[in-house]
């Protein structure tokens, strides 16, 4: 929402709230809300998943294709984001939206596309010549605040469900040529215990909530991003917003965001793998 | 690459002069070893695109590197590293500037580096502000930015960009090798953080470490960016 | 008590504690201290009945911006029925290094007779004005007015393209082929003395 859409009186409603503990929605400043998630809903895809939560829907695909590796990292595949917002009202951003999705397709890419979250060497087909990119897309269908958490949520969820087909290279007279199995057996999986949850932290007043709604997130002075993993290790930090915070405030918010994403992966892992296991038939978005 | 953590004597790290670009309000040109950064700000003058009326001041930020200034020649386009590293940095200095002073008017910053070998973000966040500074616009305070590249067990304050680039891989399976970089933007005086960018994976109390070594890194900058603006005072009421 | 001149400072650094002085230029107060917001020297003003005033001497010109009640000197780019667009090219007697848009409206022009202005009679497009500043209006331009005797054209060309001397408050003449043509003229001291 568009800070200047709120009024004095609002915001001053909310500082309040959070100040005491008690959120407009009656949350504690380090509760998430509930959400729901689906995988497997996009057939064309290699992955996907759908996170539904009041006022928010987030719809994030990956596709797995041969390329080209990058090339500074030519022995390892790499990931490719790109957040679409066009569905999302695009009055309610303030600034320009080009900046809004280049800021969060950015910060996507700095945090997941590395050697740290996942085992991109195992992508590599041909060292030095082809490599599986993964290309991760996130549609967001409207959202209610908090919309990088949501969608770092949707991709570690897409990439739980992720299969990537097996390759054969056959050297056929000097000339490299790949096939690729058809078999549904022979895809692989993959390990996402090292991929993080991104946890936002926004200082409201002189206390921080989680998993800020719209509102909260125009009244708050300062935001710090952070993304922890089932390790309880901190894989990134980035501030955004236009305040800054104190370095005690800082280390306070990491705490905070650790405590909050412990339930979180741990609850995330239990509903993915039981969703793996059931093995529901989909039956369309808007169905149930 | 350097095998021993040494903090490294400050004088030895930046040099910093400013009125590098004459035409600008406020300039400055900074070396952090072999990288050279220019900046150069305009304004506060009139809000160019056709935006809403701001009774503050709106501060914009455009970093571009010099099509020769890495190893691999770069676009003469924008690209999406340099608009992020552009955004992060007015996210640095929007908390500095007196919005308030100057209403319904534009601050632009245009960084240029001419030389990438590492510690771009830090060294462009200081050379913004000291720009701010020589320009006459009111700041709160002087933004210092210091990188920090953590290889295992070496902690690097302002990391070439080989030691940036460069990882310590596994040798074992089991054993955790913490690759991570730090950057960051302090305000001295106010003891504020305007701007913090973390990767690599690390347990809490690493976090919190390396945090504060780059903290402590910003600090020591603030002396040499201190006697650059002092001196350029000097310099500037002898011409008049 | 003579001003002393100070020590060099730069922005962050603290000058005094509020009990003790004043804020005054290039300086913000900060949980009861003085802060410097500019780079320059530090000077401190003995002010009679107050505490002494605290601000910073700099080599700079202050960065100068269009503020309410400053008088502008614009120049005219189009006249429409409403109201004229200029461009403000000095604040005071500071020239801009980068002109700033303004508007003045038809009500603004005159102090009297507001609803019988004829914008064609008052400015031309090229023409120099003086006007006062009356709003920070809208996101694309200033308001400025020039509704009071000093306020108006300075400086005109006929439409032979010769500087045409001011003759009265509504008339302006060619020096050359002495025709007469309409402004709203500035009452400058140097004309109405005369």
């Amino acid at each position: 929402m568009s800070s200047s859409t709120l009024s004095e009186g609002r915001k001053q409603f909310i500082v309040d709230g959070v100040t005491q503990d008690c959120r407009a929605d009656g949350r504690r400043c380090i509760d998430f809300r509930r959400f729901q998630i689906e995988t497997g809903i996009v057939s064309n895809t290699n992955g996907s998943a759908r996170l539904r939560q009041y006022g928010t829907d987030v719809l994030v695909g990956i596709k797995a294709e041969i390329g080209q590796p990058k090339q500074e990292r030519s022995n390892t595949g790499h990931l490719e984001f790109y957040v679409d917002c066009s569905s999302y009202n695009t009055t309610e951003i303030d600034g320009h939206i080009g900046d809004f999705t280049t800021q969060l397709t950015k910060s996507l890419e700095r945090i997941y596309d590395s050697e740290n979250v996942l085992d991109l060497k195992s992508l590599t087909i041909i060292a030095g010549e082809q490599v599986w990119v993964l290309y991760i897309d996130a549609v967001v269908l409207e959202c209610c605040g908090n919309l990088l958490d949501c969608i770092s949520i949707a991709v570690k969820a897409a990439l739980y469900n992720t299969r990537i087909p097996g390759v054969s290279v056959n050297d056929e007279e000097g000339v490299l040529e790949l096939e690729i199995s058809d078999d549904p057996n022979d895809e692989k999986k993959l390990s996402i215990d090292k991929v993080p949850v991104i946890v936002s932290c926004n200082k409201i007043g002189h206390r921080y909530v989680v998993d800020a709604t719209q509102e909260e997130e125009c009244c708050s002075s300062g935001r710090l991003l952070i993304a922890v993993n089932d390790r309880n290790n901190i894989c990134s930090l980035q501030k955004s917003g236009t305040g800054s915070l104190d370095p005690s405030t800082i280390f306070e918010m990491i705490e905070t965001a650790r405590q909050a994403a412990v339930p979180l992966n741990q609850e995330l892992l239990q509903t993915l793998k039981r969703e793996e296991r059931s093995n529901n038939d989909k039956c369309g978005f808007f169905a149930n | 690459m350097r095998k021993d953590y040494q903090l490294p004597k400050f004088y030895d790290r930046l040099v910093c002069r400013t009125g590098a670009v004459s035409q600008a309000v406020g300039s400055a040109y900074i070396e952090l070893r072999n990288t050279k950064i220019i900046c150069a700000v305009y304004g506060p003058r009139e809000v160019a695109k056709k935006q809403e009326f701001n009774i503050q001041a709106t501060v914009a930020c455009e970093l571009k590197f010099a099509t020769f200034s890495c190893r691999r020649r770069r676009r003469h386009i924008q690209d999406s590293q340099e608009k992020e590293y552009s955004q992060i940095i007015v996210q640095a200095l929007q908390p500095v500037v007196r919005l308030d002073k100057y209403p319904k008017s534009q601050i632009d910053i245009f960084i240029t580096v001419l030389q990438n070998d590492g510690s771009v973000l830090g060294g462009a966040i200081t050379a913004a502000s000291v720009a701010l500074a020589d320009s006459g616009i009111e700041i709160f305070d002087v933004a210092i930015g210091c990188c920090l590249r953590q290889i295992g067990d070496l902690s690097l304050i302002d990391p070439t960009y080989l030691e940036e680039e460069g990882r310590l891989n596994n040798e074992e399976e089991d054993e955790i090798v913490t690759n991570a970089n730090v950057t960051i933007a302090l305000l001295p005086s106010l003891n504020q953080v305007s701007a913090l960018i973390m990767n690599g994976e690390l347990d809490v109390d690493s976090t919190q470490r390396i945090i504060k070594d780059c903290l402590e890194g910003c600090i020591r900058i603030y002396p040499v960016v201190r006697e650059c603006l002092t001196k350029s005072l000097e310099e500037k009421m002898s011409r008049n | 008590m003579a001003a002393e001149v100070g020590n060099p400072v730069i922005p962050g650094q603290r000058l005094g504690s509020i009990d003790q002085f004043s804020a005054g230029l290039g300086t913000y107060v900060r949980q009861r201290h003085i802060y410097a917001s500019l780079v320059g020297y530090k000077d401190i003003i003995s002010q009679a009945g107050q505490l002494p005033k605290i601000q910073i001497k700099t080599g700079n010109v202050s960065c100068n911006l269009p503020t309410i009640g400053k008088v502008v000197t614009a120049k005219v780019l189009n006249v429409n029925p409403r109201f004229c667009r200029v461009l403000i090219i000095c604040i005071g007697t500071t020239p801009l290094k980068e002109p700033f848009k303004g508007t003045i409206r038809k009500e603004d022009i005159r102090a009297t007779e507001k609803d019988k202005v004829d914008m064609y009679n008052c400015f031309k497009p090229g023409d120099a004005v003086l006007a006062e500043v009356i709003s920070l209006g809208d996101p694309r331009s200033y308001y400025l007015s020039t509704a009071k005797n000093e306020l108006g054209v300075i400086f005109a060309k006929s439409t032979a393209g010769h500087p045409m001397v001011p003759i009265s408050w509504t008339e302006m003449q060619c020096p050359h082929t002495e025709k007469i043509e309409l402004r709203k003229v500035a009452g400058i001291k140097y004309w109405t003395d005369s």
